[in-house]
């Protein structure tokens, strides 16, 4: 194993990283931005080093920088987290150039899964479904392409991914206006033009499996996770088992994904997303060559630690070996911490998170990348935190997540948690019955009236008697690296019968 | 004493008079009722009415206030210049909804604009906000580069009706 790992990332991921390589004896460290100096991420880690200015470019996304930092503090290995560098082809080369480890895929393999395109021709090859579609550059070809897949259609870049870069297109009529945008954005975000179309499946949910490859060839899956609850293409809540997977629908996914892994003889931890259409039909949508944001559902209904996974497969070159059969019980649910106004459009928010308190108890887990009197700067992704409740049953899951919810809260700025606390206790979240637009198609207009009543006169009075009695006393100058017991934050995780 | 607290898209206005002995008699938007209040620890108050008690967590930053009551979470904004605001909505001020980096600016100042039409873009936490025009109009001024870095809250661009 290795003696010291370098954790190119932030936030709670960077977070949750350390704590595994503390608790496998591996030394950390941590890289911030100046913005970041004293951020959770690196209060945690064994030891921190500033990289660069707040813009993630000249810092989080300066691949020479990282590489500098890894050699001075003698980190052998560089784990970038999820999002930043992740599923840069050109840094896990050059890391590996520099004669450290990228504990994850090889280059190859993170560039062909990253051209989407690519990626949907090795799913074909490995005899895996693939959502109908057509490419090329010739617009009048794809004109004629669209039109024989049936609007409405998807135009997606090639190098994006992610719900990036995408646009639906309903009609021929706005077709030639969006193939021309979508190649310009495309250009300009991803440094490529190319595009691809893609049919719209309606009504079809997000479910992913989790894989692991030695890089030799011998590939397996950690079962499925359901990704349906989405705002803007980007997930909110996503839990284990899926609900709409049975035994043999199960069976058929898992080793959709494991051919697709073996096939390409994967290195590490990868997640292969598919969409389900409502006549149980499955299509391949892209696989992501990384730890996912997710990935603690599957550690709740495993008991396994994937980040020690991705370190055993990175420094020994092969799968952790488990007693018996990988098996999984119970329920697991996850709901993201966003700095964002639900009510508003989603509108991201950013400053000084004054007061943060998490829920504890055995069958909960919160992965935070702040506590109490940190600044959530504007240059990054909005994700503060990601609460996880386990259970026995789905229901028993969901009802422990909505009331961790409710004993979640971050004040300073305006975050998700009303958005998450109403969504978990919609009754179609309770049954289940959900699809990736259902959001935006069902839910949100609701939530929106609501979030947007007056407040009721209590709460105007609490205020106002507060500004008679000085409470709340102004807030304290901000402290920086101080709290001797920041693992006291980080909550708990524990799988249950494990503990 | 009397405040006025922004709550969303309204303004409300509070009244309290301190009664002595823990209790406040407060009118919110013209309805009293009687308070009981006691100072718990860690910014918390414990609220007494005819009805109910509850127990109130607050946070400040700058002129916001945080407030949870059980678990339910409000945000409200202390109104000091609330007549000035309105004010300079009707000139046509156009705000920064939020902190972030202006990455295009798509008009100059004296062109004409349609409802709807894109102005600027600004982008933060890594999505990018399309500033709109609310009405037809001309292009006053505009008080922001390309590149450059605002607060939320700061007037962008200066609307004026069409010539």
């Amino acid at each position: 194993m290795f003696q010291k790992v370098l954790i190119a990332n932030r936030g709670e991921i960077a977070c949750r990283i350390a704590r595994t390589l503390r608790s496998m004896g591996v030394r950390s460290v941590a890289v911030c931005s100046e913005a970041d100096r004293g951020a959770l991420h690196a209060r945690v880690a064994d030891e921190a080093r500033v990289i660069g200015p707040a813009e993630p470019r000249a810092s989080y996304l300066n691949i020479e920088a990282l590489i500098r930092a890894a050699k001075t503090s003698g980190a052998e290995a560089i784990h970038p987290g999820y999002g930043f560098l992740a599923e840069n082809a050109a840094f896990a080369a050059a890391v590996e150039a520099a004669g450290l480890v990228f504990i994850g895929p090889t280059p190859d393999q993170v560039r062909a899964m990253g051209d989407k395109r690519a990626a949907r021709a090795i799913a074909v090859e490995a005899g895996v479904p693939v959502v109908p579609g057509a490419e090329g550059r010739d617009a009048a070809a794809l004109v004629t392409d669209a039109e024989r897949l049936g609007f409405p259609v998807i135009v997606k870049a090639a190098l994006g991914g992610g719900g990036k870069g995408m646009r639906i297109v309903e009609d021929r009529g706005a077709l030639a206006e969006a193939l021309e945008s979508a190649t310009r954005l495309a250009q300009s975000a991803f440094g490529d033009g190319a595009i691809y179309l893609e049919k719209r499946l309606e009504r079809a949910r997000h479910v992913e499996v989790q894989v692991a490859g030695d890089g030799h060839g011998r590939a397996v899956h950690l079962f499925e996770r359901e990704c349906s609850l989405q705002r803007r293409h980007q997930k909110v809540v996503e839990e284990s088992p899926s609900a709409a997977v049975d035994e043999p629908l199960r069976e058929r996914l898992t080793a959709a994904a494991v051919a697709l892994a073996g096939s390409v003889r994967y290195r590490g931890l990868g997640t292969v997303e598919f969409l389900l259409a409502p006549d149980g039909g499955f299509y391949f949508l892209e696989m992501n060559t990384r730890l996912q944001v997710e990935h603690p559902v599957t550690e709740g209904v495993t008991g396994l630690d994937l980040v020690g996974w991705q370190l055993e497969i990175a420094a020994a070159g092969r799968l952790p070996s488990v007693p018996g059969r990988i098996t999984r019980r119970g329920h697991a649910i996850e709901a993201r911490v966003y700095a964002e106004d639900a009510a508003r459009n989603f509108l991201p928010q950013a400053g000084r998170a004054v007061r943060v308190r998490w829920p504890e108890g055995p069958e909960m887990r919160v992965d935070t990348g702040i506590a109490s009197g940190d600044d959530v700067p504007v240059h990054y992704d909005p994700i503060l935190a990601k609460v996880i409740a386990v259970g026995p049953t789905r229901a028993e899951a969901l009802e422990r997540l909505a009331r961790a919810l409710d004993e979640s809260v971050v004040h300073g700025l305006v975050t998700n948690l009303p958005f998450l606390r109403a969504l978990v206790r919609a009754p179609a979240v309770q049954r289940g019955e959900v699809d990736t637009e259902w959001i935006e198609r069902e839910f949100l207009a609701g939530f929106a009236a609501v979030a947007t009543a007056p407040a009721p006169e209590l709460a105007l009075a609490a205020v106002a008697i507060g500004e008679l009695l000085g409470v709340p006393k102004p807030p304290a100058p901000r402290a920086g690296a101080r709290r001797p017991s920041v693992f006291a934050t980080l909550g708990r995780w524990r799988h249950p019968g494990l503990a | 004493m009397r405040s006025r607290w922004r709550d969303g898209d309204r303004v409300r206005e509070v009244e309290v008079v301190p009664e002595g002995g823990g209790r406040y008699r407060v009118t919110v938007d013209g309805i009293p009722f009687e308070v009981f209040a006691e100072c718990l620890p860690d910014d918390r108050l414990r609220l007494t009415t005819a009805e109910a008690a509850t127990i109130a967590e607050l946070s400040a930053t700058a002129a916001r206030r945080f407030v949870r009551l059980g678990t339910l979470d409000f945000v409200l904004d202390r109104e000091t210049s609330g007549r000035r605001r309105e004010g300079r909505a009707h000139a046509g001020g156009l705000e920064s909804p939020m902190p972030g980096v202006v990455t295009r600016v798509m008009v100059a100042a004296g062109d004409a604009v349609t409802k709807g039409q894109p102005l600027l873009a600004l982008e933060a936490m890594k999505m990018e906000h399309l500033i709109r025009a609310p009405r037809d109009g001309r292009i006053r001024s505009i008080a922001a580069r390309a590149g450059e870095m605002v607060n939320g809250g700061v007037p962008l661009v200066e609307l004026e009706d069409p010539a």
